[in-house]
């Protein structure tokens, strides 16, 4: 219950709107409840032999007109106020995720959140939006209805409301069982789209082992079951719909009966029988309606319950008031006493660790899978906050200055980097949006994807992503290193940043990098002994602690752990490594 | 008004879809006539009330006479009674057939799907086929169920309406259809304008959620680069569309239905001033007539606000059809010939005769391989090297029959791939595809993938050839593990060693394996090594090989470059040769260094 009132502080900026929508719809309903009546004089005037019927035919015009124009009215304002209400409920919704930390994202799945920005608040809106008004005109309806009906004849009246009360609790039943059968039918569907999602995508490995049987054979089964479900939802229509249309019929059989009976003895007339039958075929639509907006106000208190959820989780990573722009400096980095473990793990990733990196330097971090190198490296940029200790850029405690400043200054390229779905120009332009278009372009030359862009058809306008064109591992990780060489940071982050790129493009690229590392503190993550070596200094991590630190050929002699990574190391047996495929294609 | 004719009309093409269409529901005859039916029937017990009540009117209490105002009640109730039955029978027939229908649709377009080539899926992207199959389907669905029925149901009720109207009386009948025209005109502009309108707000509103789909799954780089306030105006901005779009369609519809019932009104005034007229100065109106008229207007104005609705459906329903037909007239590139053989068991010798292969036609062609001329005997293990784009998975491609040759033959144990049933060459092929991919379900089934018909003992037997069995038993669920979507469960290197599994119980006796180049740790490497040597022995096996190891413990390498065959060789040989081989050898060793 809570919940309902909180959904309808929402309505609070558009108050005026929601209260006038609300009169006009009381007025227009209220004049259309007129109409049998007006109709109803017209016939005991016609019975009495009246020729002028004008005045009544144009009384019954003028109550229609001013219907009319209150629900015209009544419409548009209801409109702007449902589309304001929409409007406001997905900005705020997108807003508030935006400040959340990155954190929270690792524990949700996109899935559920797009289900709460999408379908949940849709369900919101809906009800705030016309739930409440179908709500308050069914009831000025049925209201005014009942007390004309009332007024001609009380218990004529009194039977023809008997159907009422069914048909609002049958409408609202129907409602409350077609939902879970329908949406079950959905799932199902999206069960069947799974399997064929997997089979477009493994079409050559099943076309290969020549499997095409097995496969038709899932999805002929996945199909039964939707058409199974589908049933389930049909017999509930079946039963339910007719039943609905029955219950009126019954009423109006009612009217028949009782209230023709009561006109051949005169104690009602004629017209006052027909105005009768009017309201019992006109009562029928909002007693339905009061019965599905129940529905509505139902899911949308569930739908607000899951909104809420996400609403209600305050931002952890929070920065001081007025904390100033990261202090000038050339990127000395600390690490005092760092440990981390990812919320909701006991194993820490990260144990106690110092690391003192002057500014200009470049480390190489090593280690096995899992030694915590990404870790390490995503606490500079205060992409996660340590558990314990302290992460510093020239003297400055990452959490004590401007996030957005500190991020300018830190430059992030990772192993599958992300590209939006934007021109090339604006993706490695990300970071610094107003970046003239020689910056980008010398970043590109440097990255050495400049050639590439310009054999595009659109050159730097190319669109990139979902609805453009499909870059490979290797021309993805080019863009990538281009786009935070735009940004001109004082650190500078290459996670695994080039192991998509063959080993002559990444010839071509250590060129250029080993000139913009010059006298900018980097950190590289790498597996290639050719990468390790463009490092000052080598990290060997071992269990989220730094085990060893020194150069190549100190660590060679010192560290039988560094000799191991450096002899097995994996891609160094990598003859001639081309560039990998885009996901989609599973192998040749 | 041609253009208008043309709109509702549609293509000529339609023709050839709707049967089509109608093609699908042939299984059912028998409960399609059985819908009709009750479709009929109820649609004459819905017709029945007003005029009833008209009559009870009249013979009732005007006349006085109770016994027939019982009479009709009760002729009222049976016919509210055969409604109920008819409707619960029609609802429930028109949606099993549709449904079954849909069934049938989605079985042929996925078998049709499956019989397509791999080039067709490499010129289409996966969403798209996907799409046909799911959404441009469900759009039929609506077509096909409830579409059909208030097609039907609607028209009947029209007609049976305006026959029962002229029969009570012509004059006032008319007087009724004037509005007519009016509103049918009406109703179509609408649903006209409407479409539109309502098509650019599904437009809009797939942008705001591709949007926040997109920021949510790239948050980490929105987070990396502290981009948020400008993402936050971004979807402000496309939020503003959406409910620009969307006030559109409510300025439509407070035009549409707020006059829609002024019109209603202003029949019911003009029957009752007419027919009222006619009544007072003794005509042929009887009051029991006049009312019938005003509460039959329900049943006019109500099934030509349903028609026009239809025309929303119908115009999805036939975009869906259009894209449906496209697809199922597609032809697979590669089909058995009909004298096709089926390929006996076979060594594995694998022999290219003067090969080229050009993808495409026209200007868009593009030469993929050349004059391939070579042998490999059975048993050999063969690298392929070269850059990207050499034609290394051309050639693969050919072995395996995905595509045919342009020029030239591809001959198994001196069989051409041609002349051989397309299922009994790739019972005999083992695939292993670069990335690993698994299917969703467990890894025994994964591992099944490659002979259906395999006990658990060859199972773990494969495991065990390649390795894998030991991280498999280590897993809590052992065998029996999720692997997830695209086995993402597992690490890169356990689905490599799931993968040899799956190609070693299939036993075949041609092997096709793309390296992964993806890294991994050192442990899994050395297994991945020796799992990759035992899969590769006593089968002839063609590798796109990027491990020194492979590449130096092959029978043959081949270097391809720019669509030809430049070296062939073992290691030392083309060490010693000093041509291309050798000198990609120096550059990486100096990249090694």
């Amino acid at each position: 219950m809570g919940t309902f009132w909180r959904l309808l502080t929402f309505l609070r900026p558009y108050r005026r709107g929601v209260i006038v929508s609300f009169a006009l719809a009381a007025v227009a309903m209220g004049t259309g409840v007129l109409i049998p009546f007006l109709v109803g004089r017209t016939v005991d005037e016609i019975r009495t032999g009246k020729t002028n019927l004008w005045p009544l035919a144009l009384a019954i015009l003028g109550a229609a007109l001013v219907r009319l124009v209150f629900s015209v009215a009544r419409r548009l304002i209801a409109g702007r106020v449902s589309l304001g209400v929409e409007y406001d409920l997905r900005n705020r919704m997108y807003q508030h995720l935006q400040s959340l930390e990155l954190a929270f994202f690792d524990e949700q799945q996109t899935g559920q959140l797009m289900s709460r920005a999408t379908v949940d608040l849709q369900s919101v809106r809906f009800f705030l939006g016309y739930g409440l008004i179908f709500i308050l005109q069914s009831l000025v309806t049925i209201v005014v209805a009942a007390v004309v009906m009332l007024a001609l004849s009380v218990e004529l009246g009194l039977l023809a409301l008997v159907p009422a009360p069914f048909i609002f609790v049958v409408a609202f039943r129907y409602g409350r069982r077609n939902r879970p059968a329908s949406q079950e039918v959905q799932q199902r569907i999206a069960e069947l789209t799974a399997e064929v999602e997997e089979n477009v995508g493994g079409i050559r490995l099943v076309k290969a082992f020549a499997r095409e049987e097995r496969q038709l054979g899932r999805v002929r089964d996945k199909a039964a079951r939707v058409f199974d479900q589908s049933m389930v939802s049909t017999r509930l229509r079946a039963f339910y719909n007719p039943f609905i249309g029955f219950l009126p019929n019954l009423g109006l059989a009612l009217v028949l009966i009782v209230g023709g009976t009561q006109a051949v003895h005169g104690e009602i007339t004629l017209g006052e029988f027909v105005a009768f039958y009017g309201y019992v075929q006109l009562l029928s639509g909002p007693v339905r309606m009061l019965g599905i907006a129940l529905g509505m106000a139902q899911r949308a208190v569930a739908s607000g319950a899951r909104v809420f959820e996400v609403l209600d989780r305050a931002p952890q990573m929070t920065v001081p008031e007025e904390a100033p722009d990261l202090p000038p400096g050339d990127g000395h980095v600390e690490l005092r006493g760092v440990s981390f473990a990812y919320e909701g793990t006991s194993e820490p990733v990260l144990r106690d660790v110092d690391l003192d990196v002057p500014a200009g330097r470049t480390i190489a971090i090593v280690g096995g899978t899992g030694s915590g190198k990404s870790t390490l490296v995503s606490l500079l940029p205060r992409l996660y906050d340590p558990s314990m200790g302290g992460v510093l850029i020239d003297g400055a405690d990452v959490s004590e200055v401007r996030l957005d400043s500190l991020r300018s200054q830190v430059g992030l390229v990772s192993d599958d980097p992300f590209l939006f779905s934007d021109t090339i120009r604006n993706n490695i332009a990300y970071a610094r949006f107003d970046a003239p278009k020689d910056a980008v372009e010398d970043a590109a030359q440097r990255a050495d994807i400049h050639d590439f862009i310009l054999s595009l058809p659109g050159g730097y306008d190319t669109l990139v992503g979902e609805r453009g064109v499909t870059l490979s591992g290797g021309q993805r990780q080019r863009l990538a290193i281009a786009r935070a060489l735009v940004m001109d940071p004082r650190v500078l982050i290459l996670d695994d940043a080039t192991s998509s790129v063959d080993a002559t493009t990444e010839a071509a690229i250590k060129r250029a990098l080993a000139e913009l590392m010059e006298g900018r503190t980097t950190f590289i993550i790498g597996h290639r002994l050719s990468t390790i070596a463009l490092a000052d200094e080598i990290v060997v991590l071992e269990a989220g602690r730094i085990a060893e630190r020194g150069t190549h050929d100190e660590l060679l002699e010192t560290s039988e752990l560094y000799r191991e990574i450096a002899e097995k190391g994996a891609p160094d047996r990598r003859f001639l490594t081309r560039e990998t495929a885009e996901r989609e294609v599973a192998g040749l | 008004m041609r253009r208008l004719w043309v709109i509702i009309r549609g293509e000529d093409r339609r023709g050839r879809k709707l049967r089509g269409l109608i093609e699908l529901l042939k299984p059912y005859r028998g409960r399609t006539t059985l819908m009709f039916v009750a479709l009929i029937l109820a649609t004459a017990a819905s017709l029945a009330p007003p005029y009833l009540a008209g009559r009870a009117i009249d013979d009732g209490i005007r006349a006085g006479d109770l016994d027939a105002l019982y009479v009709i009640v009760a002729i009222f109730l049976a016919a509210a009674g055969v409604n109920w039955v008819a409707t619960y029978a029609q609802t429930y027939l028109v949606n099993w057939v549709g449904e079954r229908a849909l069934q049938d649709l989605r079985v042929k377009l996925f078998r049709h799907l499956q019989r397509l080539s791999v080039g067709f899926y490499s010129r289409n992207k996966a969403g798209v086929l996907i799409s046909r199959m799911t959404n441009d389907v469900e759009a039929l669905n609506q077509l096909v169920t409830d579409s059909v029925v208030t097609l039907f149901q609607s028209t009947l009720t029209l007609i049976g309406t305006a026959v029962i109207l002229v029969l009570l009386d012509v004059k006032l009948a008319l007087v009724t259809f004037l509005c007519f025209p009016l509103l049918a005109a009406g109703s179509l502009a609408f649903r006209i304008a409407s479409t539109g309108a309502y098509r650019l707000t599904r437009e809009k509103i797939a942008w705001v959620t591709a949007y926040l789909q997109e920021t949510l799954s790239g948050v980490r780089v929105v987070r990396a680069f502290g981009q948020e306030p400008r993402h936050e105006e971004r979807f402000a901005e496309l939020n503003e569309d959406n409910r620009a779009a969307n006030m559109k369609t409510v300025y439509l519809n407070a035009a549409y239905f707020p006059s829609v019932e002024l019109l209603s009104a202003i029949a019911t005034g003009a029957i009752l001033l007419y027919g009222g007229h006619q009544v007072v100065s003794g005509g042929s109106v009887t009051i029991g007539v006049l009312a019938s008229f005003v509460f039959y207007l329900n049943s006019f104005f109500d099934p030509i606000q349903a028609l026009s609705q239809l025309y929303t459906t119908y115009q999805a329903g036939m975009a869906a059809l259009d894209k449906i037909f496209e697809l199922l007239d597609e032809e697979p590139e590669i089909v058995d010939k009909p004298e096709a053989i089926e390929l006996p068991r076979v060594n594995g010798e694998i022999r290219f005769e003067d090969v080229c292969f050009t993808y495409g036609s026209g200007d868009d062609a593009a030469l993929a391989l050349c004059d391939v001329d070579l042998t490999i005997p059975p048993g050999m293990t063969v690298a392929l090297v070269g850059p990207t784009g050499a034609g290394k998975s051309t050639f693969v491609k050919l072995v395996a029959r995905f595509h045919d040759p342009t020029r030239g033959r591809v001959l198994v144990d001196g069989h051409d791939l041609r002349d051989v049933t397309e299922k009994s060459l790739r019972s005999q092929l083992g695939m292993v595809p670069q990335e690993g991919f698994l299917f969703s379900g467990t890894i025994r089934d994964n591992i099944a993938f490659g002979k259906p018909d395999a006990s658990d003992v060859d199972l773990e037997h494969a495991a065990r050839a390649v390795g894998a069995h030991e991280f498999i038993s280590a897993l809590p669920a052992g065998y029996d593990t999720e692997v997830g979507e695209r086995g993402g469960h597992l690490s890169a290197g356990q689905r490599q060693l799931v993968a040899f599994a799956r190609a070693a119980v299939a036993d075949p006796r041609i092997l096709i394996l793309d390296e992964a180049t993806s890294n991994v740790d050192v442990h899994t490497e050395g297994r991945i090594e020796a799992g990759l040597r035992r899969l590769l022995a006593g089968r002839t096996a063609i590798v796109i090989a990027h491990r020194l190891s492979t590449i130096q413990g092959a029978g043959r390498i081949i270097v391809l470059d720019h669509g030809r065959v430049v070296e062939q060789g073992t290691h030392d040989e083309l060490l010693e040769a000093g041509g291309a081989y050798a000198r990609l050898y120096r550059d990486w060793a100096e990249q090694a260094a």
